[in-house]
């Protein structure tokens, strides 16, 4: 089936199979920073902003998709170089495999709570699992970008 | 989970035809736990277009549609304003904020799985569910039976009661499945559903008896859970672990319903 998506704010046509997960149909495209984990919605590695919501691409049927806006890391641009910046210097990128997904979580994050807190953080953050369980360091730049001490 | 072909259904009645004549189409909600299957069905009918993500408050009733998605039911004020914090409390630990942001509160309940903590939370609030051929269901007859198979899961309808409501849960590690979870609601009389055993969730007879026949038997009510449901074994916890720990659950939410 043919579709029209907006990803990143730009229309991209595409053909897909109707039970296509949106993960496979955004690395086809090629938005690579989307990654497959688990592919099973457990690890939250290939989570987009649907409508400002992160949102599993794995589960999420790319048939779905037409009418709502997706978000990758690619399209947060500059925005994303500031939660970068505050998780990196912390030393908490390292092999930077669950980097875009917790950026874009954070991203999405930092416009949801209104007054943010450690355990409203952790509990936010609660579905983006790091293989190499850097979670100390990222939730120490993360505070840091909520302004949470 | 595949499928050959994908449909948007404009009315409840085509969707329905579709599912009737066609024995290997099957109702696709938020596709989370569906999509982990190595089913092969002939056509996925979407009801996007239907307009069932919504959560409305009447006078003396609450309506979610079936495809509004379980974390915005979560966050929801109305929902917040009634029976404490039952009900988030139940969804608020299902794996992450990006899995409930796309699981639908429809496929939670149709699936009837023994995981889905949201059931045991409805089980004791007067909920009915509407479906477009079998009409209104009460949703413990729709859990305890598996009658309807072949329906359209249009909206979940609780009544509005004034009391008080308890959720508990233990589980291994955050965002993991529930090894077991209580709730408990006192509202005309109280009410004990107890979940994950690892089977579906079930209302109490006999524990509810005990405690509504004289509200200080907590211990003996509590204690009666135990032998009243079938604990059985998964990969999180023994039946034998479920069984100890179902009336230390159950006295808390006791103790804070009759507070």
């Amino acid at each position: 089936m043919k579709l029209k998506l907006n990803i990143n704010n730009r229309f991209y046509n595409t053909n897909i199979d109707g039970d296509e997960s949106l993960l496979d149909v955004l690395r086809n495209i090629g938005f690579k920073s989307v990654k497959k984990g688990c592919d099973t919605g457990t690890c939250g590695v290939c989570s987009v902003l649907i409508n400002g919501k992160p949102t599993l691409s794995c589960q999420f049927l790319a048939a779905r998709a037409p009418g709502h806006k997706i978000l990758t890391v690619e399209g947060l641009g500059k925005k994303a170089d500031k939660i970068v910046d505050v998780i990196v210097n912390e030393g908490a990128d390292q092999c930077g495999y669950c980097g875009p997904a917790l950026v874009l979580t954070t991203y999405a994050m930092k416009k949801e709570l209104k007054n943010p807190t450690i355990e409203k953080i952790n509990h936010y953050l609660a579905g983006n699992l790091c293989r190499c369980s850097g979670y100390e360091g990222q939730l120490r730049g993360i505070k840091k970008y909520m302004g949470v001490k | 989970m595949r499928f050959d072909k994908f449909l948007q259904p404009e009315s409840f009645r085509s969707a329905l035809e579709i599912l009737t004549k066609d024995s290997k189409s099957v109702i696709l909600g938020g596709t989370t736990f569906l999509r982990l299957s190595d089913k092969k069905y002939s056509t996925g009918i979407d009801l996007s277009n239907l307009g069932l993500d919504y959560i409305k408050e009447n006078n003396n009733q609450i309506e979610i549609g079936a495809y509004t998605h379980l974390r915005t039911i979560e966050i929801d004020p109305v929902i917040n304003k009634y029976f404490g914090n039952l009900i988030p409390k139940s969804l608020e630990n299902l794996i992450g904020i990006q899995f409930r942001n796309n699981a639908t509160i429809g496929g939670a309940i149709f699936g009837r799985l023994g995981f889905t903590e949201i059931i045991t939370a409805l089980l004791v609030l007067d909920c009915e569910l509407e479906f477009e051929e079998n009409g209104l269901v009460p949703f413990s007859e729709f859990i305890s039976n598996w009658n309807i198979k072949r329906d359209i899961l249009k909206k979940i309808i609780i009544k509005k009661e004034k009391g008080n409501c308890s959720y508990h849960m233990l589980r291994n590690s955050n965002a993991d499945f529930a090894i077991l979870s209580v709730a408990v609601s006192n509202f005309d009389n109280i009410k004990i559903a107890v979940g994950t055993r690892p089977s579906i969730a079930k209302l109490s007879e006999k524990a509810s008896q005990i405690i509504n026949s004289d509200n200080n038997n907590i211990d003996e009510a509590a204690n009666m859970v135990a032998e009243e449901f079938k604990f059985g074994k998964d990969l999180r916890a023994e039946g034998k672990y479920r069984k100890m720990i179902a009336p230390v659950l159950v006295k808390r939410a006791l103790l804070e319903v009759l507070k």
